[in-house]
């Protein structure tokens, strides 16, 4: 029965840290004035989950489509413990290496695109390679539902599935957030899961909070399709101080906001 | 240097030199989009099929892919057409491929007004898309012989290529001593009063409007297949002191070998005249390669016209017969 409690005390624990990673990003987008902060609001547990949980260093890949969500990779890399603070302190920065739109310089991450949805491809790219070589590497491709309105997304879903690619998973963070609004009053891209499984994946449809479900959706056995993980986010993150109605795509920071963020956090955090 | 014409003809030299460098490396991979056997990799398929990925009718992918396996040390050739792994996903070229400067070789097949296929067929503005490009080296390759040379010597040059090629029967119009280089042009005929600068298919049209003008203008022919970078100084010492330089490229005279030519020209405050010859700032329409060639001037006789202007003389220039092309494949739309 220990067995079964101790991954339930290291969710909780992967949880606080999804919440200190927003706390530091609060932080460096406040520092800052401006930023793309409903991102990692939207996907702190997700890349916790990928970046502290399921990807081996130095052999798998971690490609990160949409480049605005960097800044959530950079304060997850720091409650990892693979960043520090004075790094952070730079973030958005002329001449910093922490843009806050992913490049080639970024850190942690093997490709990122700020021009959307090219990702994917360049995922079953590394993961042809590695089934060449006959490496069991794992390629994880971070994406969100915007760049499902991009056509290259599908060209890429259906090589992958035709090629039986199960290396690769790709991380879906549904926060039905874009520059002009809620995504699905811009387009429906529902039923987001028929539509992949329809063309030919495996998927997993959670609750994009909650890091169990996460979890259990990357690892569970695998059959020989290429695995998406529909994650239902919010690009709040549930904090209250957003009160739901922020333009969540690229928030302006104010101290009052800062402050009622990091009061709820650090609350949540306990 | 030069062959005498009429030139022998080599069927699908890149084709075949793409498998023998696959033969002693493990590390090349071919990529294609439904036009295997049109991009000669037919050869490559039959041969390596584990490294063989056709992306099918789907070029972003295509592209990002390449990008992915460059990434993992792996050195993938690109093939289709030139509209396609250029004009259609140029974004995906830019950012997957120019900007990270992966060791990706872009193959485009059907060079300019070679497709019978109309402008959705014809590269016209291919060269100029991958010339504005930052990392990109831009070849266009005209000659059997160097065909095979390029594939094996850039191999190992760490940063993205265009090669554009034409694909089928290639003519052999350089000898065994030529020798590619991806940083020196070539002075294939010698001459002092203008200069024909050219690369790709317009090379023995070139040649042909220099010995037909032989016996009133001393023309010099500069062979420049490396677009970019280009060597401005073989380009500027051949051209210094004469009347003239004629550019003959088979793609739109904005962006090209001839906006290249002027740009190293007028830096250098040569005060030469140019001119050039090539597509002017139109799209053509489906037909022949002798009758869209002839139509929009991509003709000995253009080129000849050129240096007739530059250098002065008012009589008209010789007649001279096109060069014969019907050697260099079918009329084969795709």
């Amino acid at each position: 029965m220990s067995m079964a409690k101790a991954p339930v005390m290291e969710d909780k624990e992967l949880a606080r840290q999804a919440d200190r990673a927003r706390l530091l990003a609060v932080e460096m987008v406040n520092s800052l004035g401006l930023g793309y902060l409903g991102q990692v609001l939207s996907s702190a547990e997700l890349l916790t989950v990928a970046m502290g949980r399921f990807l081996r260093t130095g052999l798998d890949r971690f490609v990160l489509s949409p480049a605005h969500y960097v800044t959530g990779v950079y304060a997850v890399a720091a409650v990892l413990g693979r960043l520090n603070a004075g790094a952070l302190a730079t973030y958005g920065r002329d001449g910093s290496e922490l843009e806050t739109i992913g490049t080639e310089r970024t850190p942690f991450v093997d490709h990122t695109c700020g021009s959307l949805a090219q990702g994917l491809s360049v995922g079953i790219g590394y993961a042809l390679a590695d089934r060449l070589a006959g490496s069991d590497a794992r390629v994880v491709v971070f994406s969100s539902d915007g760049e499902m309105e991009e056509g290259q997304t599908w060209e890429a879903a259906i090589f992958a599935a035709h090629h039986g690619l199960s290396s690769l998973s790709v991380l879906l963070d549904c926060n039905d957030s874009q520059v002009d609004g809620p995504v699905s009053s811009v387009t429906s891209l529902e039923p987001i899961a028929a539509k992949w499984e329809a063309f030919g994946w495996e998927v997993f449809e959670v609750e994009g909070h909650d890091i169990g479900s996460i979890s259990s959706a990357m690892t569970v056995t695998r059959d020989h399709r290429p695995r998406v993980v529909v994650a239902r986010t919010s690009p709040t993150g549930g904090l209250e101080a957003l009160n739901g109605s922020v333009d969540a795509h690229f928030i302006k920071m104010t101290d009052d906001l800062a402050e009622s963020m990091t009061e709820e956090l650090v609350r949540r955090i306990g | 240097m030069l062959r005498p014409s009429p030139y022998t003809t080599v069927l699908k030299p890149y084709g075949s030199a793409l498998v023998q460098v696959a033969e002693r490396r493990s590390d090349v991979v071919c990529l294609g989009a439904d036009l295997t056997r049109q991009t000669e990799t037919d050869l490559f398929r039959d041969r390596f099929p584990d490294r063989f990925f056709n992306a099918g009718m789907a070029e972003a992918n295509l592209i990002g892919m390449a990008a992915g396996l460059a990434r993992a040390g792996l050195i993938p050739f690109v093939n289709t057409f030139g509209v396609f792994c250029t004009r259609r996903p140029y974004d995906q070229v830019a950012m997957s491929i120019a900007y990270p400067n992966l060791a990706v070789r872009l193959v485009g097949f059907m060079p300019g007004l070679s497709s019978p296929g109309g402008p959705s067929h014809q590269a016209i503005d291919d060269i100029a898309l991958m010339r504005a490009l930052p990392n990109m080296a831009v070849i266009d390759v005209g000659d059997a012989n160097e065909t095979r040379q390029v594939v094996q010597e850039t191999l190992d040059v760490d940063g993205p290529l265009y090669l554009r090629l034409k694909r089928g029967e290639i003519p052999e119009i350089l000898d065994d001593s030529y020798r590619f280089r991806l940083n020196r042009a070539t002075v294939v005929r010698p001459g002092r009063d203008v200069v024909v600068v050219t690369a790709g298919m317009m090379l023995p049209t070139a040649i042909k409007a220099a010995e037909a003008a032989s016996s009133e203008v001393d023309v010099a022919v500069v062979y420049s297949p490396v677009i970019k970078p280009l060597d401005g100084d073989t380009v500027l010492e051949a051209a210094e002191g004469t009347a003239g330089v004629v550019t003959a490229e088979n793609h739109s005279v904005i962006g090209g070998l001839g906006s290249a030519v002027a740009e190293v020209m007028a830096e250098a405050a040569l005060g030469v005249p140019l001119r050039r010859v090539g597509v002017q700032d139109r799209f053509a329409e489906p037909g022949s390669r002798p009758y869209l060639f002839s139509k929009y001037g991509l003709s000995s006789t253009a080129i000849l016209d050129g240096i007739w202007e530059l250098a002065g003389i008012m009589s008209p220039p010789p007649r001279v017969t096109e060069v014969e092309r019907e050697h260099e494949g079918s009329f084969e739309p795709v």
